[in-house]
């Protein structure tokens, strides 16, 4: 049986995950699928704004040699499962107590 | 608010870094500290870095803006951990996030200025401030979120306009911020909600957890 929380925290992902996906939609349909990240765009616009400066990758990207859907859903699973290992060694001993 | 490698000038890329070493520096000696005093404290460090890793890497759509972009996390885990500890969290954060395609290494210390110390310090000062003014938990950690976030953004458009347009800081600063509020407005009211949940949910269960000392990190029950 899945205690309160659970069933809590369970409801809050799927609304989160709805709400994200509407707005990522929305914002698709809006933007005709571009989407950029606001941190590049402001980056490369203050770069025009001087001679010989943009940016530059000094280290190799993961991102790069797998894709950023694969690099950032590996990056999430592995930090899932550390938050989720930690939060019920932190919050479960204490309830079970 | 991840700067790339190859924006800032050197000598900028130094100064960052300059103002960045020292917070670190107190940061790991409060987590060696903080260790030994609480056996709960090493799990939770842990937990928020992995906590603080997603939450500022993982972009959010933002459709009135037509772009996306990420919470920083940081008022969450000062609240948390306390303060210097969070600086660590988001140096090794932004480190690992480089190799994302997020940041850089010479604009580390710029990044750990403007995420790890502006953001934590703003928003946990601001915490702190309005839970001794007696304003209810939620509320504080609410407006730490949304103020640590919103002041992130204002320091890397600074840093920005100090080192590409030093004939018009003032200018600029304000051209970049305009050009990161749009987006980063609805998310900093994202970071309100989710700093709330946390928070609250944890000072409801553990609250021992929770950064007790002004200046430290030690969670002491």
């Amino acid at each position: 049986m899945l205690d309160r929380f659970t069933k809590t925290a369970l409801v809050l992902l799927v609304v989160i995950t709805a709400i994200i996906l509407i707005i990522a939609y929305l914002g698709y349909i809006g933007d005709q699928g571009k989407m950029k990240g606001i941190g590049p765009i402001v980056e490369k616009h203050a770069a025009s704004t001087v001679a010989n400066v943009a940016p530059v990758s000094l280290v190799p990207a993961i991102t790069d040699l797998v894709g950023k859907f694969w690099g950032f859903t590996i990056a999430g699973i592995v930090a899932g499962f550390i938050v989720g290992y930690l939060w019920t060694g932190l919050f479960r001993r204490r309830e079970d107590a | 608010m991840h700067i790339s490698d190859g924006i800032l000038a050197p000598e900028w890329c130094l100064v960052w870094f300059a103002i960045a070493i020292p917070f670190i520096a107190v940061g790991v000696w409060q987590i060696k500290r903080g260790t030994k005093e609480n056996a709960s404290y090493l799990p939770m460090l842990a937990m928020m870095g992995a906590v603080v890793f997603v939450i500022s890497v993982w972009h959010i759509p933002v459709p009135v803006s037509g772009s996306c972009s990420h919470p920083i996390g940081t008022p969450m885990s000062a609240i948390i951990v306390g303060p210097f500890p969070t600086v660590v969290l988001g140096a090794i954060a932004l480190f690992f996030q480089a190799f994302f395609g997020h940041g850089g290494l010479t604009t580390l210390g710029a990044n750990v200025v403007s995420m790890g110390i502006v953001g934590t310090f703003s928003g946990y000062l601001l915490y702190v401030l309005l839970r001794k003014v007696n304003l209810p938990l939620w509320l504080a950690a609410g407006m730490a979120g949304f103020v640590g976030a919103v002041l992130c953004y204002l320091t890397t458009a600074l840093q920005l306009a100090l080192s590409l347009n030093p004939g018009s800081v003032l200018s600029h600063w304000a051209i970049y911020t305009v050009g990161y509020m749009p987006t980063q407005l609805p998310l900093a009211v994202a970071e309100f909600v989710f700093t709330v949940g946390i928070v609250q949910y944890i000072a409801d269960r553990r609250p021992d957890l929770l950064a007790k000392k002004l200046w430290g990190g030690v969670s002491s029950a």
